[in-house]
């Protein structure tokens, strides 16, 4: 666009201060443009306006709704209540029953109220306690299912010496004892009740120790519990590294790998209802189990040596080719690894493992199973060993107590967890409060809010009905709902988002536009006022005359 | 003209229509599949989709693919078999660009580009002749790649160009009728009312009625028209409001991030979500912003205001093709009167052409070769843009200076640099 031959000429310089109402017919190369007329100046006044009404009457609005930062109310002050277990001292009560049939049932009383007070002298610990209990007499007591409230009865019966056995097939505790050793009415002490005291403690000290440890690790990290030697600090650690995490439904999958072409087929089926069913069974009321199972052949594991020595088991599993999925459908899965090959472990002896089997912690078991390389098929008695061996590590894997009978141990891992859930959860609430304390700009949808209700709602529940079954059912709830709550979507996109970057967000297209416009309204009203008083200044002069 | 002339030009138009749909049978469907000319609220595969679900009493928006208004289910849908019988639905199309083209020759006819009521151009008669506009339209390759490619958008722009040629010629009622189809088939004409409303008040043959109330008149009309559409969608999906979510909805919250010729989608796909529904508001209001300062502005020749806001539209609306572009071009040609007045006229063709040359290119770099990525097509998108914005704003200023010049004769020739 060239500039043409006449000269630059000037307009629009906007002094409206121009004399010259009619242009000089020889103008110089610069003179002032006319003034504008009324019209085009009312003109731009709708205008501007018409563009600052839609500003002020819609952009403002929108941006007002779109831009407000959504915060639920949320309970921070009992949420951290809860996280620094103020609002809860978990205790778990163990009722005991005991079934004292052949005694008088003043002697039992008696008996039941000196061993508690036994009990409660050995006891040091407060968050688990045991609670004696005289069962209302039986005339068939072998027979009588003990009290589901009761985590265990004792059954007393005379005897000749002072012996203890675990029933290993109920949650029952049978002593016998000499007739001369029941304590006399009004005595302080006996043999007998010092007996039953130690053996009951005994009995729960595992349980005892896991949760005092787990306890004093929600409370603080770095403090070790008190009260517990660091032997039994390590055993717990062991413990608490290879149980899997806490989940309703886990998935068992059991594999069959081979490195040659055989066998093809194993009677896993009737394997697992004959030899896995049963312990799945009774673990029902606090996990459910999705089974699936696989054969695969050719595969090389990753150590090729003929004798396994502990570093090679850790590198036993090819990772990278065995198709051993992590997770199916968001159950956490266990992984139960039957290799048939001739290769053996090389130091049997060691803690966990046995010559042929030995336990990942939180994946799962490897079985080594020989077998001569002619049969094409695994029966049934073959797989017998393996699928007791899984058995076991299942249970520890699910993070069972080691000691005591089985129905003890899991009523003892019913207990175990749901106090472990309790405190999960609140850790979570502390964790969701002091984040909405310290991001005061992330958003708390109402989703969250109602998660935070209910979690705290069955952490009341949990916490008040803590040993009993229901504490389990009401901590899960809790823990879910405070894991939802915590890791909602659309809270966690907005964690880290400063003041700065809104800056950043708005100005490179809002600046632009707003320059212009607030120009536009500045003029506008200047004019407004000088018209104004020039109005003013006219009437005065008018007045005057 | 005469009417040879115009049967003449129609014929070709016709006929090149027919060859590029016929003796190229993949063309159609070559041009179906590109951005630039479908997005995905005009798209005819899209279109045949819902028509399927239709035909086959399914809901037609349960496919999620399908984002246009419900009517046009039934009237492509008494086509007969497009399989069997492939001549209608080209016909059908081949018709709207007629009817638009006769909108544009009727608009021309009418001589509202150079002499308004309230506005007499000095080169009033020095534009082209409706017949050379005419042809502008029916040949210019954006309106044959929308109308082969045959996208929906076609029928919004022949609604509009009758709105504007009904209004020109003073059957306000008709206009207004007209203007809700459009709206009710794309939504954004609604917001041509003010300037259209101007249009045909000026047009009438008496001033006796006031402003407002004529507007609050052809308000009503529009608004009942729309109200009698909607209500005829809504017994046809079913009886349910559920459309509008699926096809305005679309248009409002941009959840279909297409790529298009427009700069939405590269936007919001780059847009934090927080932050997400604040822009969205925003870009609608930038839209709806033009419409009231131009109006106001070119209050006396209420038609430029009309074509520069299509040119804004067809550059800032959420879903824009070159369809869209192609409507405002033949606006455009209405105003060759004005072309000395412009001053970037070679940029801004140019930088058309360069932009539709080079665009499918990048896009198949992007898509097909793999050797760019999506900042290629955007980049050329913004090039697209910066043409047509180029020459929205050069006729602009060329209808102001116009109007100036009128003022200040004595400026006539003299180079000014803002007004």
């Amino acid at each position: 666009m060239a500039p043409p031959p006449s000269g630059p000429t000037q307009k629009d310089t906007a002094s409206s201060a121009a004399a010259s109402e009619s242009p000089a017919p020889a103008a110089p190369a610069v003179k002032a443009p006319p003034p504008e007329t009324p019209t085009a100046i009312r003109r731009r006044s709708y205008i501007v306006l018409s563009f600052w009404l839609l500003v002020v009457f819609l952009g403002l609005p929108f941006w007002w709704k779109t831009t407000t930062i959504y915060r639920a109310d949320l309970p921070l002050d009992r949420m951290l209540e809860w996280a620094d277990g103020k609002a809860c001292r978990p205790a778990i009560p163990i009722q005991i029953a005991v079934h004292a049939d052949s005694l008088q049932e003043e002697e039992a009383n008696h008996l039941v109220r000196l061993a508690q007070h036994a009990i409660d002298d050995l006891n040091d610990f407060s968050g688990h306690h045991l609670r004696l209990q005289l069962a209302p007499r039986q005339d068939r007591p072998r027979e009588g299912e003990h009290n589901p409230k009761s985590a265990l009865s004792i059954h007393l019966k005379p005897g000749d010496a002072t012996t203890a056995a675990l029933d290993p097939y109920r949650a029952a505790l049978d002593i016998t004892y000499p007739l001369n050793s029941v304590p006399p009415l009004h005595s302080a002490s006996s043999m007998l009740t010092t007996y039953i005291a130690t053996e009951l403690r005994s009995t729960f000290a595992e349980e005892q120790s896991i949760v005092s440890y787990l306890l004093s690790a929600s409370s603080s990290p770095t403090s070790k519990p008190a009260g517990l030697s660091p032997a039994v600090i390590e055993a717990l650690e062991k413990r608490a590294t290879r149980a899997l995490r806490y989940a309703p439904t886990y998935h068992l999958t059991f594999s069959l790998f081979t490195d040659g072409p055989a066998p093809t087929t194993w009677d896993i089926d009737t394997a697992i209802n004959e030899y896995m069913k049963p312990l799945l069974d009774v673990l029902g009321p606090i996990h459910n189990f999705t089974i699936d199972t696989q054969v695969q052949l050719y595969a090389t594991p990753g150590v090729q040596s003929q004798t396994l020595t502990k570093d090679d088991l850790a590198s036993f599993i090819n990772a990278a080719e065995w198709p051993l999925s992590p997770s199916i459908g968001g159950a956490p899965t266990i992984n139960f690894l039957t290799f048939i090959g001739n290769q053996t472990i090389g130091f049997p002896d060691s803690e966990g493992q046995t010559s042929q089997s030995w336990m990942i912690p939180q994946w799962g078991t490897v079985y080594l199973l020989s077998q001569p390389d002619t049969n094409s098929h695994v029966p049934k008695d073959a797989l017998r060993q393996p699928m007791l061996t899984f058995g076991g590590h299942l249970l520890t894997l699910l993070g069972t107590p080691q000691s005591g009978s089985l129905p003890l141990r899991l009523s003892s891992l019913s207990r175990i967890r749901s106090a472990d859930l309790l405190l999960r959860a609140s850790d979570t609430l502390g964790s969701l409060a002091r984040l909405s304390r310290s991001l005061p700009s992330i958003a708390i949808p109402r989703n969250v809010a109602d998660g935070v209700a209910k979690s705290i709602r069955h952490l009341e529940e949990a916490c008040a009905s803590l040993g009993s079954s229901e504490a389990l059912y009401h901590a899960r709830i809790a823990e879910e709902e405070a894991e939802r709550a915590f890791f909602e979507k659309s809270m966690v996109g907005q964690l880290y988002f400063p003041d700065e970057h809104k800056i950043a967000v708005y100005l490179p297209l809002l600046g632009p536009v707003t320059v212009p416009l607030v120009m536009g309204a500045i003029k506008e009203i200047k004019r407004l006022l000088q018209a104004r008083k020039q109005r003013a200044q006219e009437a005065k002069e008018k007045k005057s005359q | 003209m005469t009417f040879r002339g115009k049967a003449g030009i129609y014929a070709i138009a016709v006929l090149l229509r027919l060859v590029l749909f016929f003796a190229f049978p993949g063309l159609p469907d070559l041009l179906t599949g590109r951005v630039e000319i479908s997005t995905p609220v005009t798209s005819f595969k899209r279109l045949e989709e819902g028509l399927f679900l239709y035909n086959h009493n399914v809901w037609p928006y349960d496919g999620g693919v399908y984002h246009q208004a419900p009517l046009l289910l039934p009237l492509f849908s008494l086509l007969p078999d497009s399989t069997s019988w492939p001549i209608f639905t080209p016909l059908l199309y081949i018709l709207i660009d007629l009817l638009s083209a006769d909108a544009l020759v009727k608009i021309a006819a009418s001589g509202e580009a150079g002499k308004s009521r309230l506005f007499t151009s000095p080169r009033q008669g020095k534009g082209s002749t409706g017949l050379v506009i005419a042809a502008a339209f029916l040949f210019n390759p954006l309106t044959i790649a929308s109308c082969v490619g045959r996208t929906t958008s076609v029928f919004t722009n022949c609604a509009i160009l009758c709105a504007i040629a009904k209004a020109v010629q003073g059957f306000s009622f008709h206009a207004m009728v007209a203007l809700s189809f459009a709206s009710y088939l794309s939504m954004y004409p609604v917001l041509l009312l003010p300037p259209l409303v101007l249009l045909a008040y000026d047009k009438r043959a008496s001033q006796k009625t006031s402003v407002l109330k004529f507007s609050a008149l052809n308000v009503l009309v529009v608004a009942g028209c729309l109200s009698v559409l909607l209500g005829m969608s809504y017994a046809l999906t079913g009886n349910s409001w559920e459309f509008l979510a699926r096809t305005y909805g679309i248009q409002l919250t941009l959840t279909d991030l297409t790529p298009t010729v427009g700069l939405w989608w590269y936007f919001f796909i780059e847009m934090f979500d927080s932050f997400r529904s604040f822009f969205l508001a925003l870009f609608w209001l930038h839209l709806a912003s033009y419409v009231g300062g131009l109006t106001i502005r070119l209050r006396t020749q209420p038609l430029a205001a009309l074509a520069v806001l299509l040119g804004i539209f067809s550059i800032f609306k959420p879903y824009p093709s070159i369809s869209d572009a192609s409507l405002f071009l033949g606006l455009f040609s209405l105003y060759t009167h004005l072309l000395p007045l412009m001053r970037y006229t070679y940029v801004a063709s140019a930088t058309l052409m360069y932009a539709s040359f080079l665009g499918p290119a990048f896009y198949h770099l992007w898509i097909y070769a793999g050797s760019g990525n999506a900042n290629f097509f955007y980049a050329i998108t913004l090039v697209w843009s910066l043409g047509q914005s180029l020459l929205v704003s050069d006729l602009t200023f060329a209808v102001l200076r116009d109007e100036w010049e009128v003022e200040r004769p004595e400026m006539v020739g003299k180079e000014a640099k803002q007004i």
